[in-house]
């Protein structure tokens, strides 16, 4: 009973999970500062910033990126409440594996902070190493930070269409397009299958003819996902696909884009002449 | 003499070589037509389109466009294969199939790019479509936002915007509001009197009248019943009810139940 529990919940959840992660766009249609900005520029704005995160040895730089990074979400018009919920999410699943290890003596030898023993083994906490696990997690609050914020303001097709710039092939960018495009599709075909089975069967089900339950429906969305992908070849070719697909590019770089590339390299060039200090 | 855009000549095909879907064939389009196929689930209309479209090849007998054999061969010439597709348009029975892109907008423009036309050509069109269907809300969306009706008219607007001479349609009313189901008869009416000829699937008789002037109707041997001329077709209720096409039931007029081969043709009026 309980393994037929954990199927509906997983089930439930995963696609409660892919629903809002993948397709809300809440804040990506909403008018806010980065909303406005040509895609290509946010991207290229952004990656800028995180190489400067994963390059700096300055936590003051780290710092001052994050309160960029939180008045960039404000001017935005995104609920700070939402925005540190999703970043601080992600912080304890990268970094909390790597970080806790690395603030014992272990790993970081140097002045011992705090000490005790457990049956026998002493664990000393020290400062460099402290500082070096406090360092590497801000390190990545603000990579998250920054990768979240150009997600929720961004509209999927406009990050996808942007890979382009990046002389990602065409043909590569329209299967990532088409991928997400049809998920929602077998998102809507395992609820309705879900729906169907427990109309017939009821919610309590054995866990054996549970698991069965979910192979057949495994099978099942395969061979729809093969079919539909024949007809959509066949949908491609009827409207002229030869094999190289192109794409409609409407991007327009405005004033407003400029500004915001010169500030970042203002900002940069900024905290260089700051660290060269 | 007349133009004739299609000819099947004793036409075969069959799924992996043993489920049958076409079953001796011969038929004829002529410029300016409106062609309309009915027949049960699984009479073979879909295939039939397929094959008139190139995308799938008869395994025996002979498929002519303006005279010129279909077969795999012919589509591998990109000139000959571009000219069909700017001159032919298909919209699928599923619109989910022939919306693949992220957005509306790239899934409208999608043929008209692969097929070469001026970006500004592309948007004149794209803005005169629109406007025909109104979508204009719609062009930014996902197209797994849209509601059934929404779809079918992106996936016709995709292909309309070609602006192909021969338009091709597997049930483009199917599941639609009436509302939606007027708007794309007038639609595909306009586009005839235009000089487009029209080929349409459908299942729905009362619409059939409006959108066909010759009629094949397709049985479940794969083949066709009977053709002739739209309102012939339709006052043959036994072929109706072999083809299950129609179906007897009773219902209710003013307060009064009566039985008869539910058709949805021109006996409303005549009670009324």
């Amino acid at each position: 009973m309980g393994n037929s529990n954990f199927i509906q919940r997983s089930i439930i959840q995963a696609l409660t999970f892919l629903k809002d992660s993948v397709f809300s766009q809440e804040y990506a249609i909403c008018p806010g500062f980065l909303q406005s900005l040509d895609p290509r520029i946010k991207v290229i704005t952004f990656l800028v910033f995180v190489m400067q995160v994963l390059f700096t040895r300055s936590i003051q730089v780290l710092i001052s990126l994050y309160v960029l990074c939180l008045l960039l979400a404000l001017i935005s018009k995104i609920n700070l409440r939402f925005f540190l919920i999703r970043t601080l999410v992600f912080i304890p699943l990268f970094s909390l594996f790597i970080a806790v290890p690395a603030i014992f003596s272990f790993f970081s030898p140097g002045e011992a902070l705090i000490s005790w023993g457990i049956l026998g083994l002493k664990f000393t906490i020290t400062r460099q190493g402290l500082a070096g696990a406090l360092f590497f997690v801000m390190r990545v609050l603000v990579s998250v930070s920054l990768i979240v914020l150009l997600n929720i303001t961004t509209k999927h097709f406009e990050l996808l269409k942007v890979l382009r710039i990046f002389r990602i092939p065409q043909v590569f960018v329209m299967t990532l397009g088409m991928c997400y495009r049809y998920i929602y599709l077998f998102v809507g075909i395992i609820q309705n299958t879900y729906l169907a089975i427990k109309s017939r069967v009821g919610i309590l089900v054995h866990y054996k003819s549970g698991q069965n339950i979910v192979a057949w429906s495994i099978v099942s969305l395969w061979n729809r996902s093969v079919l539909l992908n024949e007809e959509v070849y066949r949908a491609m070719l009827s409207r002229g696909y030869q094999g190289e697909a192109l794409a409609w590019d409407d991007f327009k770089i405005k004033t407003k884009d400029w500004f915001w590339l010169l500030l970042v390299v203002i900002f940069n060039f900024g905290t260089f002449l700051f660290i060269a200090k | 003499m007349d133009n004739i855009i299609f000819e099947l000549n004793d036409v075969y095909f069959s799924y992996l070589g043993k489920f049958l879907a076409l079953s001796g064939i011969n038929l004829k389009v002529i410029q300016g037509q409106k062609i309309g196929i009915i027949g049960a689930n699984g009479s073979g209309k879909s295939s039939f389109l397929q094959i008139l479209n190139g995308l799938i090849f008869a395994d025996s007998g002979k498929v002519n466009f303006c005279g010129q054999e279909l077969n795999e061969k012919i589509f591998r010439e990109n000139k000959f294969s571009q000219d069909f597709r700017r001159r032919v348009g298909f919209v699928f029975q599923n619109p989910d199939v022939q919306l693949f892109c992220p957005t509306v907008k790239d899934d409208i423009v999608f043929g008209p790019l692969q097929l070469g036309f001026e970006k500004s050509q592309i948007e004149k069109r794209l803005e005169k479509i629109v406007v025909t269907l109104g979508i204009q809300e719609l062009l930014n969306r996902c197209p797994y936002q849209l509601s059934i009706g929404e779809k079918r008219k992106v996936a016709i607007a995709s292909t309309l915007i070609i602006e192909p001479e021969i338009l091709i349609l597997d049930e483009p009313t199917a599941g639609l509001d009436p509302l939606t189901t007027r708007q794309i008869i007038d639609l595909l009416i306009k586009a005839n009197a235009d000089g487009k000829t029209i080929i349409t699937a459908t299942h729905d008789l009362h619409i059939v009248e409006e959108i066909a002037d010759v009629v094949y109707v397709f049985n479940h041997e794969k083949k066709v019943a009977k053709f002739g001329h739209a309102e012939d077709i339709l006052n043959d209720l036994e072929l109706l009810k072999a083809n299950n096409l129609v179906h007897i039931h009773s219902h209710k007029h003013k307060a009064m139940a009566h039985v008869h081969p539910h058709v949805h043709l021109d006996h409303h009026t005549e009670e009324n």
